[in-house]
């Protein structure tokens, strides 16, 4: 039989026997996380041709994670809230529509990842297809300090892939969701209200999360609002 | 307060003087100050108990250009008007006194001796200058440490020492 | 000499600190409070790769015999290669000024310059140690051994030494 390792404890459980619950609210070690991501940073800039390509590999990273974090944190919201004890419906309901989505992602996937929700989310004045999620400290950023010459890279774009993942398996496409820096982001988008100097001096790695969705989501979205549901 | 070693260095970089006190008396009844050499070159039996096992000639040099180096690095950092007095290691604390002349006292005792340069100061003053510079017999010079331990300077250092370590 | 006014007992007075790599070379240097004189970025260099050869010789100065080892020479024990390590130069003291010392198990040396009465530099000395672990050794655009160019870790340097004194 297999021997205890890396993969396989001395109990015989891996992490695939546990109960999708019980894991909950387990924490891991910061620094644990900080030396992995240096890892995963070294990795996605080999061969990198420039910021922009480096952001997608990292974007690329956390899309996969996004898709089963939905999984996950449906199935258990709905085992914790426990309202609906048929076997049938096991998981919590999907977000059909676009702000509990944001909301789910803002509130639930935040402090599932974070262990704290998103400090705004906005809907972009400029844009239908696009909001706005800001994260005054993002945690994946809290040990990085960009080298000058590559100043507009945010890191941050990892959480962006997440987000994109999460998006898209929930059967809203997104064109793209990009992680940028709040102080260069503010004029660009014409969003951001309360924003300003004063923000950005107490939060130096203040970032924003910019979702824009494919034109057939906001299609469905305002067919839905205009069916009433 | 235990004190391992001792030694002069004249304004030519040399080594005119050492002197050694015995580590760890090997028995309790041994005393612990006991002086095992005289002039730094005459005579020769230093068992160096070292971990390097280093001569003593070689030890003297190290020491030398230990503090010839740090003396100038600490006056570049801290100015012309500032000394170098001491540092420490987790093993042992170097002290060290230069005089007008340019000749250095060093000492190396355990960690948790206080700063020693007062008592460095009265070596020289009160002993060096008394009995080997106000010596008619002492060169001017000392090459090859040649007239620094004659009896009185000695006799002097070891009671003196013996008076500020205690044992 | 000291034109700046007299710390009270709980502040900190950092003149400047170095970071130097296990080869000697500098690779990172500050200068929180001025006080000391103010080297070029060659003599810093010179400095730092003297203080390496140095507290690589007071290491070989070994007066007090072989060290005592806290546990004897226990044959059922491994022989642990740190327990051996003598240390180096940790403290300097000067007239003008008190150096510290502190070297890592990895070899990289913390020179931290302080007031020679200064209180509590160890304590000053492992939050900086705590700051360069994050700051540093996280940084996923650090390459180690390199200079240390990390805006975080500068800054919270700043509001570490600069604020508290």
């Amino acid at each position: 039989m297999s021997t205890p390792g890396l993969r396989y404890p001395s109990n015989r459980k891996s992490i695939y026997d546990r109960h999708l619950s019980r894991s909950k609210g387990a924490e891991l070690s910061r620094a644990s996380f900080a030396y992995l991501f240096v890892e995963m940073i070294g990795y996605a800039q080999r061969r990198v041709t420039g910021i922009a390509d480096l952001e997608k590999r990292l974007n690329a990273q956390g899309y996969p994670i996004g898709l089963r974090l939905l999984d996950l944190l449906l199935y258990r919201t709905a085992s914790s809230s426990s309202s609906s004890s048929s076997s049938l419906s096991a998981s919590g309901p999907r977000p059909t529509r676009i702000l509990p989505l944001l909301q789910f992602i803002t509130t639930t996937l935040w402090r599932h990842l974070f262990g704290r929700p998103a400090d705004a989310l906005e809907r972009s004045a400029a844009s239908a297809q696009e909001y706005m999620v800001t994260d005054n400290e993002p945690l994946v950023n809290s040990y990085v300090s960009v080298p000058r010459e590559m100043s507009s890279l945010n890191c941050a774009a990892f959480v962006a892939g997440i987000i994109e993942g999460v998006c898209d398996g929930a059967g809203f496409a997104t064109q793209e969701v990009t992680a940028h820096w709040a102080g260069g982001q503010a004029e660009g988008t014409g969003g951001g209200g309360e924003g300003g100097a004063a923000a950005e001096n107490m939060w130096p790695g203040r970032t924003i999360f910019l979702i824009r969705f494919k034109e057939e989501v906001v299609e469905r979205e305002d067919m839905l609002e205009k069916a009433g549901r | 307060m235990v004190i391992y070693s001792f030694y002069i260095f004249d304004r030519h970089s040399e080594c005119i003087y050492t002197k050694k006190w015995s580590q760890r008396p090997t028995s309790a009844s041994t005393k612990s100050l006991r002086p095992q050499s005289g002039s730094s070159f005459t005579s020769g039996d230093g068992a160096a108990s070292g971990r390097k096992a280093l001569s003593k000639e070689d030890d003297a040099k190290l020491i030398f250009g230990t503090v010839f180096s740090l003396r100038n690095m600490v006056n570049r950092i801290g100015g012309d008007d500032n000394t170098f007095l001491s540092y420490r290691t987790g093993e042992y604390k170097l002290h060290y006194y230069e005089t007008p002349t340019r000749m250095k006292f060093v000492m190396l005792t355990d960690t948790k001796t206080n700063n020693l340069r007062i008592v460095l100061h009265q070596i020289w003053a009160n002993l060096f200058v008394e009995f080997v510079v106000k010596n008619p017999l002492s060169p001017v010079e000392h090459p090859g440490g040649v007239g620094v331990a004659n009896e009185l300077f000695e006799m002097g250092l070891d009671s003196f020492i013996k008076s500020v370590f205690p044992s | 000499m000291y034109d700046f006014p007299l710390p009270c007992p709980y502040s900190r007075v950092v003149f400047a600190l170095l970071v130097i790599n296990k080869a000697g070379g500098l690779i990172y240097n500050r200068e929180f409070h001025p006080g000391l004189t103010k080297l070029s970025s060659n003599d810093l260099l010179i400095l730092a790769g003297t203080f390496h050869g140095v507290h690589a010789i007071t290491r070989n100065i070994n007066p007090a015999g072989a060290p005592q080892v806290p546990g004897g020479n226990n044959p059922n024990l491994p022989p642990n290669p740190m327990s051996y390590q003598p240390t180096g130069i940790e403290v300097l003291e000067s007239s003008n000024f008190r150096l510290q010392c502190f070297q890592t198990v990895t070899g990289t040396k913390f020179l931290l310059l302080t007031e020679p009465q200064q209180p509590n530099v160890d304590t000053t000395m492992r939050r900086i140690y705590e700051l360069y672990s994050d700051f540093v050794m996280k940084n996923p655009f650090y390459t180690v051994e390199m200079p240390i160019r990390c805006e975080k870790f500068d800054r919270s340097l700043d509001g570490f030494v600069k604020i508290k004194s």
